[in-house]
Order: structure tokens, then sequence, then C-alpha cells
């Protein structure tokens, strides 16, 4: 008997080591996520504003989103249409900018850190610099009117809004790109370069048939970070137009926000089930990037 | 003849290729240094036409004000504490765990980090709301506690721990467990050291998040004492009285933090950046 007992209780106790040192993880996983998301599950069927206890309602707000709520749609639109933006012109400048970085360039301390210090800074503080740059009488329209242009209302037009905050957004972004798409350049070897130049290869046919194929993870790894969070976004819009003018900024967090603000808590609820059907195919993507590496 | 003529075409590709990079350099710190620049003017000459570049004459009225009418530095001391203890919390835990899905045997162990890898893909806005009630029910509202607490751990820091201590030799651990080592010093002598740059790593990316967030400390703070900087920036734009002057005032203290560690740190930070997404 005492032999069995004594390796058992060091096993119990090395066990217990393993339990411990994840502990803290864990119990804050299953309160801060676990229950949480089972509980925003419940709540999108039901009526519920905080105070009196949630009413079952099955998928009325769901059914409500898509047939009836007009500004749904328009966050979800407006949404959609500042991924698709900001996913075509950050990345396309992040490359541009490595590429011309890649070539031995002097002072490239200089050029990433300029490219890359915007990435530093809170998207509050970006928003609100820009915010200035795009007032009536801001920098950019001086510039416009220095060209002999009529100024544009950037931030109350509803046709330029949108478009403001994707261009305040990409300046903010596109650096990690930068330095993202530079550090995989300086990874393709060399004498694949070599190789491509001894078959007569010109600059297009390398760059199409040995560095494109080499930033292919890389390129997937942007994208799929890069719409994950711009599906996401909500700080520009709140600080820069908060949805407005006439809710052509309005994305699907800052209506959540204003949901969650107005006490409907279960309407609230199922826009962020939606949004987390909608990254889920991208969540997935991004999972298995990572789990790749194992 | 020829020789040369490509020579002179690829220096003058060179030149164009400089020139890009610095007018483009350039334009990007514009707006940083535009903000710099207003935020020592008088009002009248923040949209002067012609544009001040320099401003004339310099002012310190608009820093004297967010110093003294707003409580920056109420607001940057909320946003260090918050930081650095979340942070150092993190590193902690992050490591701790990282360690023991990596290196310990325990029933259970494989598919309790298989979950958490799974939660990965919840993103932060479905968790909003309960969450928000869950820190109502501990009353941590308006309190660090509601920062700090649910930001204690992450799993990306923990996947990324793992990852580094996967990297070391077992037989390294069984070394100094047969030299009389028990498991929270072999953590802390052996894994701890070797782990070093992942910690950084780890501890740039949990310290921008914190530092920089936004929704979650605007839902579960309301008193301005409470406020954290991007919070503070946002609420001194939201008074009809504030000047641009005064704002940018608060937006260069509010950014200079963040930037004065990323010069000193530079090359980490890039190293960080770049280690989960290019792989050799």
């Amino acid at each position: 008997m005492i032999h069995h007992r004594s390796p058992l209780r060091r096993r119990l106790r090395q066990y217990g080591i393993g339990y411990a040192f994840v502990a803290v993880p864990v119990l804050a996983g299953v309160i801060f996520l676990l229950i949480p998301m089972i509980t925003t599950l419940g709540w999108s069927f039901t009526r519920f504003n905080g105070l009196q206890p949630p009413q079952f309602v099955g998928i009325d707000n769901y059914a409500r989103l898509f047939t009836h709520d007009r500004i749904f749609i328009k966050a979800l639109w407006n949404t959609f249409r500042f991924t698709i933006l900001g996913m075509l012109i950050g990345p396309t400048l992040g490359l541009l900018t490595a590429l011309m970085l890649n070539q031995k360039v002097r002072f490239q301390a200089f050029y990433r850190t300029a490219y890359f210090l915007p990435v530093m800074t809170s998207l509050v503080v970006v928003a609100t610099i820009w915010r200035m740059i795009y007032n009536k009488h801001g920098l950019l329209n001086l510039a416009l009117g220095a060209l002999g242009l009529e100024p544009i209302r950037w931030l109350s037009d509803p046709h330029w809004a949108l478009f403001s905050i994707v261009i305040a957004s990409v300046w903010q972004g596109f650096g990690f790109e930068t330095v993202i798409f530079l550090a995989a350049l300086q990874g393709i070897p060399a004498t694949l370069y070599e190789a491509a130049a001894l078959d007569g290869a010109n600059v297009w046919q390398r760059f199409w048939h040995v560095t494109l194929p080499a930033l292919r993870p890389v390129i997937l790894f942007i994208y799929i970070i890069g719409i994950i969070g711009s599906f996401q976004v909500f700080d520009q819009v709140f600080v820069m137009t908060s949805g407005g003018p006439a809710n052509s900024t309005i994305t699907l967090v800052y209506y959540l926000y204003s949901k969650f603000m107005d006490l409907r808590l279960g309407y609230a609820s199922a826009i962020a089930y939606v949004l987390f059907g909608i990254l889920m195919v991208f969540s997935y993507l991004q999972w298995r990037f990572f789990t790749e590496t194992d | 003849m020829f020789p040369s003529r490509r020579t002179s075409l690829a220096k003058l590709m060179r030149g164009a290729l400089y020139l890009t990079l610095t007018l483009s350099s350039l334009l990007m710190l514009l707006p940083f240094y535009w903000t710099v620049s207003t935020s020592f003017k008088l009002e009248q000459f923040v949209f002067a036409n012609p544009p001040q570049w320099w401003p004339d004459p310099i002012t310190l009225q608009n820093y004297i004000y967010v110093f003294t009418r707003i409580p920056f530095p109420r607001y940057l001391f909320n946003s260090v504490f918050v930081a650095v203890v979340a942070t150092g919390a993190h590193v902690f835990f992050d490591t701790l765990a990282g360690y023991a899905f990596s290196k310990l045997r325990f029933p259970g162990r494989d598919a309790i980090f298989f979950a958490m890898l799974l939660a990965l893909m919840i993103p932060f806005q479905v968790n909003l709301i309960p969450l928000y009630r869950i820190m109502a029910w501990f009353r941590w509202l308006d309190h660090y506690q509601a920062l700090i607490i649910p930001n204690i751990t992450g799993i990306f820091g923990i996947f990324l721990m793992r990852q580094f201590i996967n990297s070391i030799p077992d037989e390294l651990l069984d070394a100094a467990r047969i030299d009389g080592c028990n498991e929270l010093n072999v953590f802390l002598r052996v894994v701890f050291p070797l782990t070093l740059p992942g910690i950084a790593t780890l501890i740039i990316f949990t310290f921008m998040d914190i530092w920089n967030a936004f929704l979650w400390p605007r839902l579960v703070l309301s008193s301005a004492r409470m406020f954290t900087l991007p919070l503070g920036l946002a609420q001194l734009q939201a008074r009809n009285t504030s000047t641009w002057g005064q704002i940018m005032a608060g937006t260069v203290l509010t950014a200079l933090p963040m930037i004065l560690i990323f010069l000193v740190m530079q090359r980490q930070f890039i190293a960080g950046m770049t280690e989960g997404a290019v792989k050799q």
C-alpha cells in the first residue's frame, strides 16, 4: 500500500502545480469570456433593458435587424465599405513602401520610423489630429485652395465622410504593413533572384514569379488581421463623426454601442452576434494561421 | 556608350526613389508636426491663411490650460498605473500558464489549451454587455479594477509564451530539478530568463493594447478623475468651450509617452511586430 501511495501523491503534487499555473487564466477565461459569450447569445433572443428581467422574444431581434432596421443595414454596408476601401489602399501602400525600403537605401531607419510612428499612436489621437486637418479651414482645404479647387466638407458631407475616416485610418495603420512586408522581403533568399536573373527575367517577371509568391503567407496574414480589425472600427467614428452625417459613417460596433447606451441590450446582443458570425470565417483563418506553427 | 547610359538611368531611378521616400516620409510626419505646432499657437492663428507653419508668437497657454483646468496629469497617472499593473500581471500569468502548457504534464492539459485557442476567435464586442454587468456586480464600475482585472491575462500572450518555452530543451529543466529546484524555482531561475525576448514582445503588445484602449474604458468609467488619456482627450473635444490649441496640447500629451517608448525600444518593437507574421 505504502509503496503505491507515494508515487501517486507525487504525481498528484506534480499535477497540482500544472493546474495551479493555469488556474488564473482558466478562471479568467470562464468568467470574462465563456460566460459572457453564452450570456450574449441568450440575451440576443430577448427584450432586455438591464433593469427588468429579460423577456424571451425568439428570433425577433435578428428578424428585425435584417428586415426593418435600415440604420443597421446602413451600418453593415458602411462597415463593408470601410473594410474594402482600407484593405485596398493600406496593404498596397505598405507593399510599395516596403519594396522601396528594400532597395538598400540609406536612412532606411528614418523612413521606416516615419511610416511606423502613427501605428504607435492611439486611434483617438489619430482621429483628433485628422479632425483638425479636415476642418473647413484646415490644412487640407488650404491645400485644395492653393491648387484652385473648391474646399470639401470632409467630415460633414455624407459623400465624403466615410472615405475621410478611411484615409485617416490608412495613415495610422499602413506602417504596420510596411514593416511586416519589409521583414518578409528581407527573408527572401537572394539566390532566388539570381537564378531568375540568369534565366533572363526582367524586373516585373522577378516581382511576379519570385517576390509575390514568397510573400503569399504574409499577404494572407495581413489581410486576415486587417479585415478583423476593420470590422471592429469604432474609435475613429466616435471621435470624428459620431456616426453622422445622416448615418453615413455609422458602423456595426458604433451601432452596437449606441444600442447599448439606449439600454436595448437584447437588440445590441443580436448585433454582437451578427458581427461574430461575419468574423467567424476570418477568425477561423487567423486561428489556423496561429496554430499552424505548432 | 551603352553601359554609361544604363548607369545614368540607374542613377535617375535612384534619385526618384529617394525623392519619393523623402517626400512621403515628410508627408507622414506632417500631421504630427502640425499638431505640435498648433499646440503652441494662439487660437486666432490656428486656421490662419496662409498657414502659420511656425507658431508666432509661441504660447504655452494651451499647455497651462490642460495641466491646470483639465486633469491631464491625473489622466496620465491613470493610464500609466493601469497599463503597468495589467502588463505586469500579464507577464506573470501568461508566462506561468505558457510554461505549464508547454512543459508540465497534467490530465486535460491539451484539451484546456485547445479550448483557450478556440476562444481566441471571439471578438471582444461579443462579450461587452455581460462583461459590463459582471463589473457592475463586482462593484468595479468606475474603478481601476474594471480596467485591470479583465486584462491580467490573455490567450494570445499565453500562446506566445508557450511558443517561446517550447524551444527550451527539457534536459535543461531536468538538470535544474535534479539540482533540487522545485517547479516554481525551475520556472523563475531557468525558464523566465530564457524567455526574456518573448516577454519583451508580450510587454509591447499588452502595454500598447491597454494604453490605447478606448471602447471598454469609455463604457466602464464615468468620472473624470478615473479617465485614461484617450478618454480625457475625447472628453476635451466633447466640451464645446475647448479650443483647437488646447485640444492639440492634449493630443501631444496623449501621444508623447507611447512615441517616446517607441523611439527608445524601436528595435524590440519591430522585432515583436514581425515575429508572428514572418516565419522563417
